[in-house]
């Protein structure tokens, strides 16, 4: 899985109205710009029609005169039509004879008769109908020529004044951004409050979830279930139903735990009582020998010895019965003595297969950690290992600190683990589920380790079975452990 | 008493403007065809109801009103007795002095005299007409007195013609239109009736303070009412003159005058134009 981003890591109901709003904006600035370039392009169109019909109101009026060569009749018409329109001013209208000189213009001190056309309009072009907008100085100019029998007698140039309609864009601009904007804000809002109003039920579930990785899946609270009739309220019902599933599958575990523990009782006790057994014979023998030939003081020495060895043998049985209900006591620390009970207590499993132990504990120094658990995984491991390695099998067991990390390792030579085995001390699913029991000396010492947050490897032993390696942080010490 | 709106809009039912021939009014009287030219404010239409009114009930007949945008095109209209008196310029005039006989002449500021002013525009710093050689020059019409002959004349005494002395010469067709030239700047200078241009200074200062008046021209016989010679006599010319020459006796004749800021009409010889006569004769001379 690649690793999350930044942006991946903001909680959903943060993410999604955010992007509500950037698209609420987004829409706004789109709208309000096809808005303004549909005016500017509608403007255009306006002003060519506003001042072509202008140019064609005077055109008829000035072929006459121009015709004539009559300065005054021109200038009288235009400054007449000055006066007349409205919605586009004209500035300055100058008619200009068939050489390009001016015959009149509206202000007469800027286009003298018989000057040449001011340098202020476009040169030398008739843009028949073409509007030329100046848009920074607010002007637009538009030629019209004069035409008689299919001869130009001149031409009329006109420069209008659109500062209004200039002023009007600029007025619906700001009409139209201070509206969207503040329609935007109001969108946004509201998007904001109704997306995380929609979002709210992801995050209890989010919430939930989340506290399950530390501990078992906890139902979502009945108060906060929404109504069945809602997506989310038939998701929160499914996850209920998900969470009770699972409860009841850990407390299922916890059971086969208890019970399996209470096999291992039965067995270390019938153990016990087979230990015991075999020196009560010898011990029985030697009394007898002992009433017969007490008198005889090398037979009573050898009896003695004997009487000696197997109470020796009955007290390392009782030790390890006493080790097991030791077990009881969970907020000791561990100690070295832990792994010398856990060596005790496999004695007799050890013997019975003729198996041989390698026994390595390489460090005095233990560190602060909860006994039991640890205690109890190892001797997991190890019945587990002397199981798999059968008759005559080899066992490793191996302890090491370094600081701050405690190794216990365990090897056997068996035929190795099974991938299911693998799964459950190292799968990702924290408490897999055993389909019929089997294994559940390996989930209980996964579980353990969990509890340490431990970590749990395997691998192949060089003794050609499987080998598993328990780290352990020492640094957590007992109290931290516990409260995990 | 001041003449009223409603009381001309009733007679505008018998006021007719530029409408020829003759038309005969109900009640079976005669319409007295009047024509004016642009040496009045012929743009003024209140003027023109004050006068046909004053006219129409000064004569007892319905009063035909006739303007025309040239001098020469009234003249043509009087000469060939197709309106009963014009108020004409001096210089037609003496023009057609054999086919036309004086009804009446204004007299202004207590004369019947008037001047032609030479204008320009209020920046330059000229005095004199040689200063104005290269203009472009306002005249007001071909065939006026004050707008083109006073000019003309005082050039044909160095010797030289309008369109030679200036660059360009420009007709505007009005008094007010050379003012108008000039002040925007059209023309950079212009030949203008007098009386016009003080009666402009007057009532739009704000067109005539755009120029200023270079000189000032002798004294001339003021703009006449003629009437064809032909019809000297007649009851129309008559009653024509009559209601001319008793105009300031009268309301709404008063009205009239005070609105052309005129005293009165008056009967004067037609030797008042022989100056105009002999600048005629000065330009004609040279060809």
């Amino acid at each position: 899985m690649s690793p999350a981003g930044p942006l991946n890591r903001v909680p959903i109901t943060i993410k999604v109205p955010v992007l509500v709003a950037v698209l609420m904006i987004a829409v706004g600035v789109v709208a309000s710009e096809r808005v303004l370039s549909g005016l500017a392009s509608s403007q255009v169109r306006q002003i060519k029609g506003l001042t072509n019909a202008y140019l064609d109101g005077l055109t008829s009026s000035l072929i006459e005169p121009v015709l004539r060569g009559d300065p005054w009749e021109i200038f009288d018409v235009l400054d007449q039509a000055r006066q007349l329109d409205a919605a586009v001013r004209p500035v300055e209208t100058v008619v200009t004879d068939a050489a390009g000189l001016v015959l009149a213009g509206s202000n007469p001190r800027h286009a003298a008769i018989g000057s040449l056309l001011p340098r202020e309009f476009p040169a030398g072009q008739e843009h028949q109908s073409k509007v030329l907008v100046r848009e920074e100085a607010s002007q637009a100019f538009v030629d019209r020529r004069l035409v008689v029998e299919g001869r130009t007698i001149g031409t009329l140039h006109a420069e209008f004044d659109i500062s209004a309609l200039l002023a009007e864009r600029r007025n619906v601009f700001w009409t139209l951004l201070s509206t969207n904007a503040a329609l935007t804000l109001v969108f946004v809002v509201l998007g904001w409050f109704a997306v995380f109003r929609m979002v709210q039920p992801m995050k209890v579930l989010a919430d939930h979830l989340e506290r399950s990785k530390s501990g078992a899946v906890r139902p979502i609270p009945a108060e906060l279930l929404p109504s069945p009739d809602t997506e989310a309220g038939r998701l929160f019902r499914r996850f209920n139903s998900m969470a009770g599933a699972v409860g009841e599958n850990v407390a299922l575990a916890a059971r086969l735990s208890d019970e399996e523990r209470l096999a291992s009782l039965g067995r270390l006790a019938s153990g016990m009582a087979h230990e015991i057994n075999n020196p009560l014979g010898g011990l029985f023998n030697a009394i007898d020998t002992l009433k017969k030939h007490g008198d005889k003081s090398l037979v009573r020495a050898q009896s003695l010895s004997l009487i000696e060895r197997g109470l020796f043998g009955i007290r390392e049985v009782v030790q390890a019965a006493l080790a097991t209900y030791r077990a009881k006591d969970a907020g000791r620390a561990l100690a070295v003595s832990d792994f010398a009970d856990v060596r005790l207590l496999l004695g007799p499993e050890i013997r019975r297969r003729h198996q041989d132990l390698d026994w390595s504990i390489m460090s005095e120094d233990i560190p602060e950690l909860p006994g039991n658990p640890i205690r109890q995984a190892a001797l997991n491991l190890l019945l587990n290992a002397s199981a798999a390695s059968g008759e005559g099998g080899r066992i490793r067991f191996a302890v090491r600190y370094e600081k701050p990390v405690l190794s216990v390792d365990v090897e056997d030579s068996g035929p190795g683990m099974s991938p299911e085995g693998i799964t459950i001390l190292t799968g990702s699913e924290s408490y897999a589920i055993m389909r019929d029991g089997k294994g559940l000396g390996l989930w209980m010492v996964r579980r353990l380790v969990d509890d340490l947050s431990g970590r749990i490897e395997v691998s192949r032993s060089a003794l050609g079975g499987a080998q598993i390696r328990l780290r352990i942080d020492g640094a957590r010490g007992i109290e931290q452990s516990d409260a995990a | 008493m001041m003449i009223s709106r409603r009381g001309l809009i009733a007679n505008l039912g018998t006021l007719v403007l530029g409408n020829l021939p003759r038309q005969a009014m109900a009640g079976g009287s005669v319409a007295l065809r009047f024509g004016l030219t642009p040496v009045l404010l012929t743009s003024d239409l209140d003027l023109l109801d004050h006068l046909g009114a004053y006219l129409q009930s000064a004569s007892g007949r319905p009063v035909q009103l006739v303007t025309r945008r040239t001098y020469q095109e009234i003249t043509t209209l009087l000469v060939s007795g197709q309106l009963d008196g014009a108020w004409i310029c001096g210089y037609p005039f003496v023009q057609y002095r054999s086919q036309l006989e004086l009804l009446a002449v204004p007299i202004w500021r207590a004369k019947p005299l008037y001047q032609s002013y030479l204008i320009s525009d209020l920046s330059r710093n000229v005095t004199t007409i040689d200063q104005l050689a290269g203009d472009v020059h306002a005249f007001s019409d071909p065939d006026s007195n004050s707008g083109f002959l006073v000019t003309a004349a005082e050039l044909a005494r160095k010797g030289t013609k309008p369109d030679r002395f200036f660059r360009q010469i420009i007709f505007t067709y009005g008094h007010r239109n050379v003012v108008r030239a000039v002040a925007s700047g059209l023309a950079a200078s212009g030949s203008v009736d007098g009386y016009v241009y003080d009666v402009l200074s007057e009532v739009e200062p704000s067109l005539t303070g755009a120029t200023r008046i270079v000189r000032k021209s002798d004294w001339f016989g003021f703009p006449p009412i003629a009437c064809p010679a032909s019809a000297v006599g007649s009851e129309s010319t008559e009653s024509l003159r009559r209601a001319l020459l008793t105009m300031h006796q009268d309301e709404k004749g008063r009205a009239v005058l005070q609105a052309l800021r005129l005293d009165s009409f008056a009967a004067e010889p037609p030797s008042l134009f022989d100056p105009i006569a002999a600048n005629m004769a000065l330009v004609r001379g040279l060809g």
